[in-house]
């Protein structure tokens, strides 16, 4: 009896040990191999001789629908962006918060009693505290807007923007102030480096050449050198 | 005896445009288009001239979602899948055309597309970047990379962490690709914003390019105008595209391309054959396509359109090579008498405008740099890296912020059409950079969101979309893909602040949007905080 049981005992601690061990093993080529094929895949796609024909797939062609996004995020910002040497363009967003504070602040009807401002303020080359600006313009915009494309006409220039209102006595108030911005130049720099003194005629090569593409870049560096003419014409998506 | 430099530079781009959840995806063809058009007869053209031994140098930038979608498994089958139509399409048109003055034409594509594939899957194993990655090696393509999913920087800079992730992933994937880091940097667009060469020097980027007026109207003016770089003061160096050059090959109406003997893009047999014929080559929805084969030339400004004669065209391309390289002789012998040292003359172009826009494009650039070789000593090809090895100092000047979109500036990528993104890209980016500064010892399923929440926000940057829109054609799609990852990241932003991350959406996107498997989100924790380098990815 004992022995026939310490046997079977025997058979059954060598099964489990097998099983243990093929379960390991089994385990152990499944990584193996999953480490190896997503490399080869990527890089060479070796199977791209024999490419397994794509499953049929019978099921209906899902309609392609635009997911809708929500316009406003709870966050105040005023944020100004660079367009070209001569536009910038604003986008803001005021919260219901900051609306009632102004309220809070100023009277109840000093929301709908007031008129919403862009002050755009130049501040070439000087560091802005708000009110040290060297020149600005408002611009009477509506409540129903939260973006604006700003005519500054002015290159080479440094620009902040307050989102503010406007009393009916003139009194203006800052709501949001934005980044600062600096618009390019559209001409050839006064600057001359003396170590690096600027060779006139192969200015001239250029001007010579090629009568340019672009008139607003043109027009204005004529004043100087005579044409300077950029090919700026990227026929880009031909598609 | 060689007194100037000719500098090429192609740009290689599609937006990452792969779809798995739809069998057919019409976007997806861009890709094949460009395989079959640009791609493969570029390589083709690289290899002859490898084969003639001539010492041609060219440089030559892939963007990021060109790379993984040229690498990609689902779309190299898809690739082959729509070439082989293309194939028995093409089958077809021969016996169609047979007796017809287009016969010779329709052989012609033939030829082409069973070329395509052998070259493609038989000897670069269905990875054209194994092609370019032994152009390198042989020293004849210098490759850089681009943003990393396009994004037009100056208009992200908002958030200067944006940027750099757009470069810090791109400079990644080069490495991973091509086993060292790129030298230099194509700004999408030609699209430069002061602060972007700060971050590019973080990545040690040595060079980018800027339209002519982005050096022409550096803070300084540049002693050699664009006949050598600047370097902005971070030392990094900005070299200045040609106008001359530049107009020959990209302007409609007086460039090369629109010469009456070249192959006419805008009739295409997906539009002209009968429906019942065409049908199954096109949009299986039933919507007409190019398919490629085109048998007209451009004939007159008209509608009346000849039959392509291919002998006329490769014999106009060839003089046209050689009229573009009296033209930079005549350039170069000039300025070499003004300069102290030899002029480059930075000629660069969007890849897909050879082959695919301008048929015979890919032949002209190889008569151009075959003739360069034998009959005009006076010009050399050459790369930045070589050029800068040559000269190493140089001015200092910041560069104009400046594109070479229309008119030069941002207005093609902010405007009326498109401006309303910018509102939600920011502040996704800003939502990114406080993610990442938040989460980045969290747990692994917090970091797969994060990494997908990053590839949200960069597909959604895709200058692509925003220029889309600009231009009118195809805004739909634009537009949903401008949501679709905004709506995704948002949701991932949500899921990662209120801990109840959907592992199986998130896994579908990860399929899906499969984009930048290693993507290192430090690349937008605060400028200051330690950044970990490729290798620890």
């Amino acid at each position: 009896m004992n022995i026939m049981f310490a046997w079977v005992l025997g058979v059954a601690v060598l099964v489990i040990l097998l099983a243990v061990f093929l379960l390991l093993r089994r385990r152990e080529t499944g990584d193996t191999t999953r480490v190896n094929a997503a490399p080869a895949r990527e890089e060479f796609a070796e199977e791209i001789t024999y490419f397994p024909a794509s499953p049929p797939h019978a099921k209906p062609k899902p309609k392609l629908d635009i997911p809708e996004i929500s316009w406003r995020y709870g966050t105040d910002r005023l944020v100004l962006m660079v367009r070209d040497p001569n536009w910038l363009f604003a986008y803001w967003e005021i919260t219901a918060t900051k609306q009632e504070e102004f309220n809070q602040q100023y009277g109840p009807a000093a929301w709908s009693s007031s008129r919403p401002v862009l002050r755009v303020y130049d501040i070439t080359g000087i560091h802005f505290t708000g009110d040290n600006a060297n020149n600005y313009t408002d611009i009477t915009v509506s409540d129903h807007v939260d973006s604006w494309h700003i005519e500054v006409g002015r290159p080479n220039s440094t620009f902040c923007v307050d989102l503010g209102r406007i009393f009916p006595d003139g009194r203006f108030v800052t709501l949001l102030r934005s980044n600062i911005v600096q618009t390019p130049s559209i001409d050839i720099s006064s600057l001359v480096d003396e170590e690096w003194m600027w060779i006139e005629d192969i200015y001239r090569t250029i001007s010579r050449y090629h009568i340019g593409s672009s008139p607003m870049v043109t027009e204005q560096v004529a004043r100087e050198m005579g044409l300077i003419p950029l090919g700026i014409s990227s026929p880009g998506f031909a598609k | 005896m060689r007194k100037g430099y000719l500098c090429f530079i192609l740009h290689a781009h599609l937006p990452f445009v792969r779809h798995p959840e739809h069998e057919h995806f019409l976007e997806e063809r861009w890709l094949y288009e460009a395989i079959t058009e640009t791609y493969i007869p570029l390589i083709e053209m690289f290899d002859e001239l490898v084969e003639e031994n001539i010492p041609f140098r060219l440089t030559l930038s892939v963007s990021p979602p060109l790379l993984s979608m040229l690498s990609d498994g689902l779309l190299q089958q898809r690739y082959l899948r729509h070439l082989d139509q293309l194939i028995e399409l093409a089958e077809k048109e021969t016996a169609r055309t047979w007796e017809s003055p287009f016969h010779a034409t329709a052989l012609m594509y033939r030829d082409r597309f069973y070329r395509a594939r052998y070259v493609f899957t038989e000897k670069y194993r269905g990875n054209i970047i194994n092609a370019w990655k032994k152009f390198r090696a042989l020293g004849r393509l210098e490759i850089i990379t681009c943003a990393a999913t396009h994004g037009f920087l100056p208009l992200l800079i908002t958030q200067p962490e944006a940027v750099r992730a757009q470069i810090g992933v791109a400079v990644d994937l080069f490495t991973k690709h091509f086993g060292d880091k790129p030298a230099g940097f194509w700004l999408p667009e030609c699209a430069y914003a002061q602060g972007i060469d700060d971050i590019l020097k973080e990545f040690d980027i040595k060079y980018f390019f800027t339209d002519t007026h982005g050096v022409m109207y550096a803070s300084h003016r540049p002693r050699y105008g664009v006949f050598a770089p600047i370097f902005c003061p971070t030392g990094v160096a900005v070299f200045g595209r040609d106008v001359e050059s530049s107009k020959q090959v990209w302007s409609a109406n007086e460039g090369y391309p629109g010469d009456f003997d070249y192959r006419e893009y805008y009739r295409d047999i997906g539009y002209d054959m009968p429906f019942d014929y065409i049908h199954p080559y096109i949009h299986p929805d039933g919507i007409r396509v190019n398919t490629g084969i085109k048998y007209y030339r451009i004939t007159g400004k008209g509608n009346h359109k000849e039959p392509y004669d291919r002998y006329n065209a490769l014999r106009k391309a060839d003089i046209h090579a050689g009229n573009f390289l009296f033209n930079r002789e005549h350039q170069i012998r000039y300025l070499n008498t003004l300069m102290d040292r030899d002029p480059v003359i930075i000629a660069p172009y969007d890849a897909e405008l050879f082959g695919h826009w301008w048929f015979e494009g890919p032949d002209w650039l190889k008569f151009v740099l075959r003739k360069a070789h034998y009959d005009f000593p006076m010009i050399e090809t050459i790369t930045p890296s070589d050029y800068l090895k040559k000269y190493p100092c140089n001015q200092v000047a910041r560069p104009c912020p400046s594109s070479w979109g229309h008119k030069g500036y941002n207005e093609v990528w902010l405007c009326h059409a498109n401006d309303w993104i910018y509102r939600h890209l920011h502040i996704a980016a800003e939502r990114m950079i406080e993610l990442a500064e938040q989460y980045h010892h969290a747990g692994a399923t917090v970091q797969r969101a994060l990494k997908q929440a990053a590839r949200e926000l960069l597909l959604a940057q895709s200058s692509d979309w925003a220029f889309i829109m600009h231009t009118g054609t195809m805004v739909d799609y634009a537009i949903r893909r401008t949501k679709q990852h905004i709506s995704n990241f948002l949701r991932l932003y949500d899921q990662i602040k209120y801990n109840h991350i959907d592992v199986g959406w998130l896994e579908d996107l990860e399929r899906r949007n499969n984009i930048f498997p290693d993507i290192n989100v430090s690349y937008y924790r605060k400028a200051g905080a330690p950044l970990k380098t490729a290798a620890a990815v």
